[in-house]
């Protein structure tokens, strides 16, 4: 195996494996995180859910699936077909690419993931900052004036809280002294008789809460779902997508939603650390459980209006945020010297 | 390997840049300018500026051309008018285009490419030397920038407060407020 990876075409052979591989397990993962919001939400709203096609509903998504591929592909009157059609597709894109370099556990010496680099997070962030692109792109070229909004309302939602999302991290970057996933998830401290690794939300769990929301946002999310906010835009930029476009949009939101939650898991949970149990299942059970307390949240709280969302970005998340920043510098200069 | 990324990175900036000035449509050149920006972050990378590579593609792409594409977006999509408006501005510039060309050309005469130094690749263009850089010997300019950035902040404030502070202003809706004015809403939103 080492020789194979060692090679020059072997290398090239398992990274495409290794990418096809991710692109299957993370399609398979957003298509029951599908299921499993619509189960969950169903139970918190005391119904039971899809519990028709398969077992427990669990092919439901198939079956949605074959349904929106055999429908009529549709593009609106006057509507700018390059953008159109392009715009679908750059966020599946930026979707994906953020997996790149997620690292997924490292068990039995064999690195589950695609690349370990050194600005692990900030690339995640750079990809994921063009998918205000799909949205607003989408929006304008469907001719239409509730997508118009939508979109419109999107940008502004995604640049408000990029930034508070950005220096959310700040404090977990000071104190592991690295932007590497890896080095984050396997940060491990020594205090008097115990030396080893700990979660760092006990150390910044300011900047998990100021995550979580920001997070919440950035993937047009409930409850700050404004820009598809259906009661008063129809479905935002979303309106007049149909067929296998509609699902690309909902397969990036969804991917989009696994990414920020692995990201989370990573960044506040120790990643693939859990006790005893094996490294990639632990981060999957970290992963799915955060994923739950999105659908929670979702089936919870009401959606924000639009001028408290702005007031919650700006005067209370982006001022947390930055005096958990100097805080942390603060305690880390005293502790550290 | 490297030359064969350089060359399609380069092919597409250069068509990005022709792109940018040959739509019609606002929204086209913005996006044209977003491949120019995608890039030349893949040029920086090249060159092992890892973090250069990634800012430049969360500032430029992710924040200051989703502003203008915002702004496009506000004013809807309106056509560029007819080449008519351009008389004698087009040979004009291609006169300039010309002779800068010419200049660029007997500039790079002589010009020895080479690698950079291998030895210290592991620490250039990391977020650790960059960092270094920003708050040591560059620590006066980069204080003196973010003063700069903080007055024209405070200014665009002010000179966008003083319109909504009017009384024909009108109501102040979510757009008017999400574009950043930092001001209060008026007394009939708050909650």
């Amino acid at each position: 195996m080492n020789d194979l990876y060692n090679n020059q075409v072997g290398h090239w052979v398992i990274v495409v494996i290794a990418i096809t591989a991710l692109l299957l397990v993370v399609l398979t993962a957003t298509a029951y995180t599908v299921w499993l919001e619509r189960v969950a939400l169903g139970r918190i709203q005391r119904r039971p859910g899809p519990n028709r096609v398969g077992p427990f509903g669990l092919m439901q998504l198939a079956a949605d699936g074959v349904k929106l591929a055999f429908k009529e592909s549709f593009i609106p009157a006057d509507a700018d077909k390059l953008l159109y059609l392009l715009a679908p597709t750059i966020a599946v894109g930026s979707a994906f690419l953020a997996w790149a370099v997620i690292p997924i556990g490292l068990w039995y010496n064999v690195q589950y993931w695609i690349a370990d680099i050194n600005i692990g997070v900030l690339l995640i962030f750079a990809v994921s900052s063009l998918n205000v692109y799909a949205i607003v792109v989408g929006g304008y070229s469907s001719n239409n004036k509730y997508s118009m909004l939508g979109g419109i309302r999107s940008a502004a939602q995604l640049i408000s809280y990029e930034m508070a999302l950005g220096l959310s991290l700040v404090p977990t970057f000071m104190i592991v002294g690295s932007l590497r996933l890896r080095d984050i998830a396997e940060y491990t401290v020594h205090w008097g008789w115990y030396n080893g690794a700990i979660p760092l939300i006990i150390l910044t769990p300011l900047g998990f809460v100021i995550y979580l929301i920001a997070a919440v946002a950035e993937t047009n999310r409930a409850p700050f779902d404004l820009p598809e906010a259906e009661q008063e835009l129809i479905g935002g930029f979303l309106t007049e997508y149909s067929g296998l476009k509609f699902v690309m949009y909902y397969l990036a939101e969804y991917i989009n939603m696994i990414t920020v939650s692995a990201l989370a898991a990573l960044l506040f949970f120790g990643g693939w650390n859990l006790w005893i149990i094996p490294p990639v299942f632990a981060f999957l059970i970290k992963v799915i459980l955060l994923l739950f307390l999105y659908i929670w949240l979702r089936g919870t709280f009401p959606r924000l209006r639009y001028d408290m969302l702005m007031r919650l970005g700006w005067k209370v998340l982006l001022p947390l945020a930055i005096a958990n920043v100097v805080v942390t510098g603060v305690i880390l200069v005293a502790t550290q010297g | 390997m490297a030359i064969a990324i350089f060359l399609i990175a380069a092919v597409m900036a250069v068509a990005g840049a022709i792109g940018v000035v040959a739509f019609q449509q606002p929204i086209r050149s913005v996006l044209s300018l977003v491949v120019v920006m995608l890039a030349l972050s893949i040029l920086f990378l090249l060159l092992s500026a890892q973090f250069v590579f990634v800012v430049q593609i969360i500032v430029y792409a992710g924040a200051v051309m989703v502003l203008f594409l915002f702004v496009i977006a506000l004013f809807g999509p309106a056509r560029e008018l007819a080449k008519t408006q351009l008389r004698f501005q087009s040979w004009l510039a291609g006169v300039f285009v010309f002779v800068l060309l010419v200049l660029i050309w007997t500039m790079l005469q002589g010009i020895q490419y080479r690698q950079p130094e291998r030895a210290d690749l592991g620490v250039f263009g990391t977020v650790q030397s960059i960092a270094v850089g920003l708050f040591t010997t560059y620590l006066y300019p980069f204080e003196l920038t973010s003063i700069l950035l903080l007055v024209a902040a405070i200014g665009a404030i002010y000179l966008s407060r003083k319109k909504i502070d009017e009384p024909e202003g009108g109501p102040v809706d979510g757009l008017r407020s999400a574009t950043g004015t930092g001001g209060e809403p008026p007394p009939s939103f708050k909650t």
